[in-house]
C-alpha cells in the first residue's frame, strides 16, 4: 500500500496552521453567536462601521487580517482574545512525528513530497525548487 | 461489493497524510486518487493561482485543511465544507480561500479527494456541475456502490463534529 505524505516543511506548516487556526476560531465564534440568535454579519459591520463584504472576506480568509481588525472583530462579537507563546513541551504518551526529521525552514517552493511505502520502505521524491540556481549557490557556498 | 481495501490495493486511491502535532491523533481518514495526488505534488512545488486571496500560500492552506480534518478538529459547515447538491451519494467540497477540493465520503470521517482546483477558476468557469458528474462517473467505474458512499447530506452525517 502506498501512502502520500504532504509535507511543506515546518516553517510553512507553522505559518499556515497558525493563520488557519485564527480564521477557524473567528468562524466558529461567529457561528456560535449566530446560533444564539445574535450578531449576523450585518450587525457586526454596522457596529464596526465597515462594509459587510469586508467582514465576509476577512472571515473567508480572502482579506488579510491585521491585529487591529482581529481585535475589532473580537470586540464586536463581545469575545476575548487569548494569545500565548510557549515552548513546546514533550509529554509522556504523546506521538512522535511521522518522520524523524530535523527542523526545516523550507518554504512551499522547497517542500518535499514523500511517498511512504506501507511495507516499511520509504521513497522520497523531492519537489523541484522554485529557483534551482539559488539552491546550487547554497550548495556550493 | 467493493471495499476500501480493494480500492487501495488496486491503487485507485491512496492514503494522504500530513504531519500531525504530537499531542493529536489522526481521528479521520483521507484518501486521494492518483490524479489528485499528482495535483497535490504540483501544489507542493509552489504553484499559485493568478490572484491569490488567502494570506497563507495555497499549499499552506491545504496542509492546514488536511491537518484540521485528520486531527478530528471541527470544520465549519458551508465555510470549510459542503455538499455540492443535497442528494443521495452526494459529492462534497472541502474549501480554503484559494482552493476547492471535490470528492466524496466513503464513510463518516473518511473522505476521498478526486479533484483540486483554484477557487477563482472554479467560480469563473462554473465547474461545480462538471466535477459532480465526473465524480459520479468515477464511482461507477470503480464499482463504488452505496455501501462506500455516505447517504446523508447533513454535516453530522459525514463528520463527527
Amino acid at each position: 500500500m502506498t501512502s502520500f505524505h504532504f509535507d511543506i516543511g515546518s516553517r510553512a506548516r507553522h505559518a499556515g496552521r497558525f493563520i488557519g487556526r485564527v480564521r477557524g476560531e473567528l468562524l466558529r465564534a461567529l457561528t456560535l453567536r449566530k446560533s444564539e440568535g445574535e450578531l449576523p454579519q450585518q450587525v457586526l459591520a454596522e457596529k464596526l462601521g465597515i462594509q459587510r463584504s469586508l467582514i465576509n472576506q476577512q472571515l473567508a480568509g480572502e482579506a488579510n487580517l491585521t491585529l487591529r481588525s482581529l481585535a475589532d472583530l473580537a470586540w464586536a462579537m463581545d469575545m476575548e482574545i487569548s494569545f500565548e507563546l510557549k515552548k513546546p513541551m514533550a509529554k509522556a504518551g504523546q506521538n512522535q512525528p511521522i518522520l524523524n526529521q530535523a527542523m526545516t525552514t523550507s518554504t512551499v517552493q522547497y517542500g518535499q513530497i514523500k511517498y511512504i511505502n506501507g511495507a516499511g520502505k520509504q521513497v522520497s521524491v523531492f519537489a523541484a525548487p522554485a529557483n534551482p540556481e539559488t539552491v546550487q549557490a547554497k550548495k556550493s557556498a | 461489493m467493493t471495499t476500501i481495501e480493494e480500492l487501495v490495493e488496486a491503487n485507485a486511491i491512496s492514503r494522504i497524510q500530513v504531519e500531525i502535532h504530537p499531542r493529536d491523533q489522526a481521528l479521520r481518514l483521507l484518501y486521494g486518487t492518483p490524479g489528485f495526488i499528482a495535483w497535490l505534488g504540483e501544489l507542493a512545488k509552489g504553484s499559485q493561482p493568478e490572484r491569490r486571496l488567502g494570506e497563507a500560500t495555497p499549499a499552506e492552506q491545504v496542509d492546514d485543511l488536511f491537518n484540521t480534518f485528520l486531527a478530528g478538529q471541527p470544520l465549519v459547515h458551508m465555510k470549510q465544507f459542503r455538499s455540492i447538491r443535497a442528494e443521495k451519494n452526494a459529492v462534497w467540497e472541502l474549501k480554503t480561500p484559494d482552493i476547492r477540493i471535490f470528492g466524496w465520503f466513503l464513510r463518516k470521517d473518511c473522505f476521498v479527494c478526486v479533484f483540486g482546483n483554484w477557487t477563482d477558476v472554479i467560480k469563473d468557469h462554473d465547474l461545480y456541475r462538471g466535477y459532480r458528474i465526473a465524480i459520479r462517473r468515477l464511482r461507477r467505474e470503480l464499482g463504488v456502490d452505496e455501501t462506500l458512499c455516505v447517504q446523508g447530506v447533513t454535516p453530522g452525517d459525514v463528520l463527527s463534529l
